[in-house]
This record gives structure tokens, C-alpha cells and sequence, in this order.
């Protein structure tokens, strides 16, 4: 009976330090959200099937976050971006074709045509090198390239900066992206790298065929065959497959190739990045993703249809010194004795797993549309 | 000598038997003469010295031929350096340092067109290998063709020509880190 009261004291003390700690640990909180003026955004995972690998960077200071994708899903639609206010990143990159337009050259806000065909954004994650000659390292570097561009939307940061102030819409975004309400140069960069690091495609029927849950056609099956190139086929025998260069499953490799388009070149291509003769004519090897969505085709969008890029790769392979190792051989090269073309079923078959490659799902993914028309 | 020699013999038939794809089949393709002042190569990463070379820099380096046979069944001679001397001379890890931690180096090769492969620094090496991989800036006697070259590797033991890479412009090496 003696003991209660030395229980009761020793509660009374743990009691009394354990107040004390919460009370601590509770202005030490207050402390922590008056020095951070908005909580942190949240980090999200960005999915993808195995098989697409992890060949790929995010920069250390620009994780993808549920507030900053949303921060540049709102800018990449936003048209106040462009000098005249009349386009925005979705002008030429639009979402039911795979982020691009169905124009050989898109035309920019003062209304000139690019010099090159607008490229698709599917799958960035992995592209390292951006444009067709592969000049720009990184999508935040990239993007400063069309908001500026004379003859794009012409407009400087500065210019962009003041027409954001006065959107009240985009105060709380950009706080809660980036802790803040600053709008600056570096974090339009930074969300719409973000944004775009979320257009990924892999629910095609492809991917269904290779998760097994989708039974090619006979056709479908002999394509996939002629773009892998398994060795029992007659036809890998006389040709490299088409996936030497468009990758595996992803169906993209960061490669450069000449194709065989011309052998005097209106447009350099990579040779205007280098100065080497070796690049005359080399473009970044695109992604096959979603490409019968993207017509035309090609860096100066010249042939209107797959079955024209098919009739290219079979027949009017041009020889030049910059030409590809891997389509300069007699049997592939236009006019020799040698040459071998495609038969109208291995084209069909062709066509077939390119078709595959369309993921409607993609497109018509609410989480990458119009966020201003959804709010409406 | 008893042990040596089913080594050599099996090297000598690696060697007729290894393909290089065709260059014999190139249609319309120039030698490329034109790059003796430019920076053909550079050796960067975990090097004591990093180097940017000339192709008249790299032809300094003692010169050495090899010959491999292409797809048709073709010798073609690759005469260039061993990959191991350009290595030496950036003071990387080679030869009696190839050991212990060093072992978990590797070299990934960067080409002109983007294409990237990896070797092990012990694959390069000559206290692994009995023929050593080369930086070939000639085939048969001629300068590499334009779209191949003016730099190749040459892997003599590979079966495939798949890390024979064309083109080739950087060396950098790196420690595995897992």
C-alpha cells in the first residue's frame, strides 16, 4: 500500500515530460510551416511496363510531382505563352494525334511555317537529346526553344512572366509546385518538363500482346516478325530488321541515321549540329509509338502515308556517303542489280504491327487534356 | 608451353571465324581523309588524365593489325591501337592495377550516330585476353569509309560485329555502382 504514492509521483513525472515533448515538438512544427509557406508537393511514380527499361534521367533538382505535372499540364495548354495569344504548346502539339499535327510544317504564331515537321511527344522519358538533329540535352533545356522561337511563339520569359502575373488562376499552382507564388523562368521549365515526362504510351495492342492479353492476327504476327527480324524468316537473310534501329519494345533508341531520303540535302540535319560530313542528312531516329497518328512523315513531312514510308524503305533507299551502314548494302540500296524489294504482304504485314503501335487510350487520356476545357 | 598452346590454337580459329559486317558492299561510300587536326577521340571518366586526341595523336601510339573475316566469309586487315594503350596513356587502370576494385570498371564507347556499348575494362586488357581489341582507323590499308569511320573498334573475340562499333568518338570509364 506504501508503493501508491510513489506510482502516482512517477506518473505524474513521465506524465509532465511527456507534455513537455509534445509541446517541443509542436512548436517545432509551427517553427517548420512558418518557414515553408506551402506543404511539399507530392512525388508520383511514373509507371511503365518492365520491358520499356530504365535507360533513362530525371534531374535531381526536378522530381515529377502531382502539383507541378498539373502546373504544366495548365502552361503546356496555356496560349498566353505566345506573343499574340493565339497558340499554345497544344497548337501543333496536339493530343489526338499523339501530340503532334497533321502538317508537314506547323505554322507558328506569326503564322510562318517551321522548318521541320513537328515531332510527336510520346515516351520522352527516354529521350535525352531532343529535336530532329538532337541539339538540346534535357527537356527543360528543350522547351525554351519554341517559347522563344521567332517564328513559334515568339515571346521572351519576360514577356511570359507578366502575362502569368496577372492570371490569379496560377498563383496557388505554382505555390503549390514550388513552394511559392513566384513564377520564373526555371520553374515554367521545370513543370512543363514534368507534364511531359507524363505522356506515356504503352497500353497499345502491342503492349496488350506482349503483357498476353491480346492474340495477333496472322498478319500482325508476321509484321512483328519483319520489324524484330527472327532469324528463321527468308526475309532477314537480305535485310536488317527494322528494329536494328527503332529499338526493342519501346520501339525507340537514341540513334542518328541517314535513311536514304536524298543525297543532296536541303536540310543538313545533323550535319548543321557538327559540321561533319558523316551527318549530312542524319536525323534522331523517332519512336514508332503511336505513328499512324502522327502522318506526315518524315523531318520535312514528305511522304503523306505509312504505306509511302513502307514503298521508301523497299525501293528508293538513296546511296550517299552519309548513308546508314545498315541500309547501304546492294540488296537495300534504290537502282542496283542486287536490290530486293518488300512483297505486298510483307508491306500488309508491316502496316499491320505499325497499327499496333496506336494506344486510344493515350489519346484520349483526360489526364493529359485541355485542363482548361475540363473545368468548364 | 603444354597449357599455352590448345589457347593459341583456339584463338586462331576465333579469329577466322569472327564476322565484321561487309564494308565490301558499301554502295557509293568515300574513304574519309579529312580528320588528321580534329579531336577524333576522347577518354574521360575515371582517368588520371583525360585525353583528347587527334587521329595523328593516336597513330603516335604503337600500331598494330588485326584480321577478321566479314559475314560473306571475307579477311578484311583493321590496323589500328589497342584499345589497352590509349587506356595506359589516360592512366587508367591496365595491366598489373587491373585488380581488386578495379575489376568493377567498366568503358562504355559513345559513337557519332548515338549508339553506345559497354566492355569490361579486364575485356580490353591483355592480362585477360590473348588478342587484344583495337581502335582500327584503317581496313585493308585504306582510311575507314565516311560512314563508318574515321575511328572503329575492332573486337576480335566477339562472335557478333554488334560491339565493333562505327564511328566511334568517346571512351569513359566508370566504376559499377550498386
Amino acid at each position: 500500500m506504501g508503493r501508491s504514492p510513489k506510482i502516482l509521483i512517477s506518473i505524474l513525472v513521465f506524465g509532465c515530460i511527456w507534455m513537455a515533448v509534445i509541446l517541443i515538438s509542436s512548436f517545432a512544427d509551427a517553427r517548420d510551416t512558418t518557414k515553408k509557406s506551402a506543404p511539399a508537393p507530392h512525388l508520383i511514380p511514373l509507371s511503365f511496363p518492365a520491358y520499356f527499361g530504365h535507360r533513362y534521367q530525371v534531374p535531381k533538382d526536378n522530381p515529377t510531382t502531382e502539383e507541378g505535372v498539373a502546373l504544366g499540364r495548365m502552361l503546356f495548354y496555356e496560349k498566353a505563352l505566345s506573343k499574340n495569344n493565339k497558340i499554345s504548346c497544344a497548337s501543333c502539339h496536339q493530343q489526338q494525334h499523339a501530340f503532334s499535327d497533321s502538317l508537314a510544317f506547323s505554322l507558328g504564331a506569326d503564322g510562318t511555317p517551321q522548318t521541320r515537321n513537328t515531332m510527336a511527344l510520346v515516351n520522352l522519358l527516354w529521350v535525352n537529346r531532343f529535336f530532329w538533329d538532337g541539339r538540346v540535352k534535357g527537356l527543360e533545356a528543350q522547351i525554351d526553344t519554341p517559347l522563344i522561337n521567332l517564328h513559334e511563339m515568339n515571346q521572351s520569359f519576360a514577356g511570359t512572366i507578366a502575362k502569368l502575373q496577372t492570371k490569379k488562376i496560377y498563383q496557388e499552382p505554382f505555390k503549390a509546385a514550388f513552394g511559392d507564388a513566384a513564377i520564373t523562368k526555371d520553374r515554367i521549365e521545370k513543370a512543363l518538363a514534368q507534364f511531359e515526362r507524363t505522356l506515356i504510351s504503352c497500353n497499345s495492342k502491342y503492349d496488350q500482346y506482349l503483357q498476353g492479353s491480346y492474340q495477333p492476327t496472322a498478319t500482325e504476327q508476321e509484321g512483328i516478325g519483319l520489324f524484330y527480324g527472327s532469324p528463321t524468316q527468308k526475309s532477314y537473310l537480305r535485310r536488317p530488321s527494322c528494329s536494328h534501329c527503332h529499338g526493342g519494345a519501346k520501339t525507340y533508341e537514341e540513334l542518328y541515321m541517314n535513311n536514304g531520303l536524298d543525297s543532296l540535302y536541303q536540310d543538313p540535319g545533323r550535319a548543321g549540329l557538327t559540321g561533319e560530313d558523316y551527318d549530312s542528312g542524319r536525323f534522331r531516329v523517332v519512336t514508332l509509338r503511336n505513328i499512324a497518328l502522327t502522318a506526315p512523315y518524315m523531318h520535312d513531312g514528305r511522304f503523306k502515308t505509312l504505306p509511302e514510308v513502307l514503298d521508301h524503305y523497299s525501293d528508293h533507299i538513296i546511296a550517299s556517303p552519309a548513308l546508314s551502314p545498315f541500309l547501304n548494302s546492294p540488296q537495300m540500296v534504290a537502282g542496283t542489280p542486287e536490290h530486293v524489294s518488300f512483297t505486298k504482304e510483307e508491306k500488309a504485314a508491316l502496316l499491320a504491327f505499325l497499327n499496333m503501335l496506336t494506344d486510344s487510350g493515350f489519346i484520349q487520356d483526360k489526364r493529359f487534356s485541355d485542363p482548361f476545357l475540363s473545368r468548364q | 608451353m603444354k597449357i599455352k598452346l590448345p589457347i593459341l590454337e583456339s584463338s586462331f580459329f576465333l579469329l577466322l571465324f569472327c564476322t565484321i559486317s561487309p564494308s565490301q558492299a558499301q554502295v557509293n561510300s568515300t574513304p574519309d581523309t579529312s580528320s588528321h587536326n580534329k579531336i577524333v577521340l576522347s577518354i574521360s571518366g575515371e582517368v588520371n588524365q583525360p585525353l583528347h586526341l587527334t587521329l595523328t595523336a593516336l597513330q603516335a601510339l604503337p600500331e598494330h593489325s588485326i584480321t577478321v573475316k566479314d559475314k560473306n566469309g571475307a579477311p578484311h586487315q583493321y590496323t589500328g591501337v589497342y584499345v589497352q594503350d590509349v587506356l595506359s596513356k589516360a592512366g587508367v587502370t591496365t595491366g598489373h592495377e587491373l585488380s581488386g576494385e578495379n575489376l568493377s570498371k567498366y568503358v562504355l564507347a559513345s559513337c557519332a550516330d548515338g549508339y553506345q556499348v559497354v566492355y569490361s575494362l579486364a575485356e580490353l586488357d591483355s592480362s585477360f585476353v590473348q588478342n587484344l581489341p583495337i581502335i582500327a582507323y584503317k581496313i585493308d590499308g585504306q582510311p575507314l569509309f565516311k560512314n563508318k569511320g574515321p575511328l572503329r573498334m575492332v573486337m576480335p573475340e566477339d562472335k557478333k560485329p554488334a560491339r565493333s562499333c562505327f564511328q566511334l568518338q568517346t571512351l569513359s570509364v566508370h566504376f559499377a555502382q550498386q
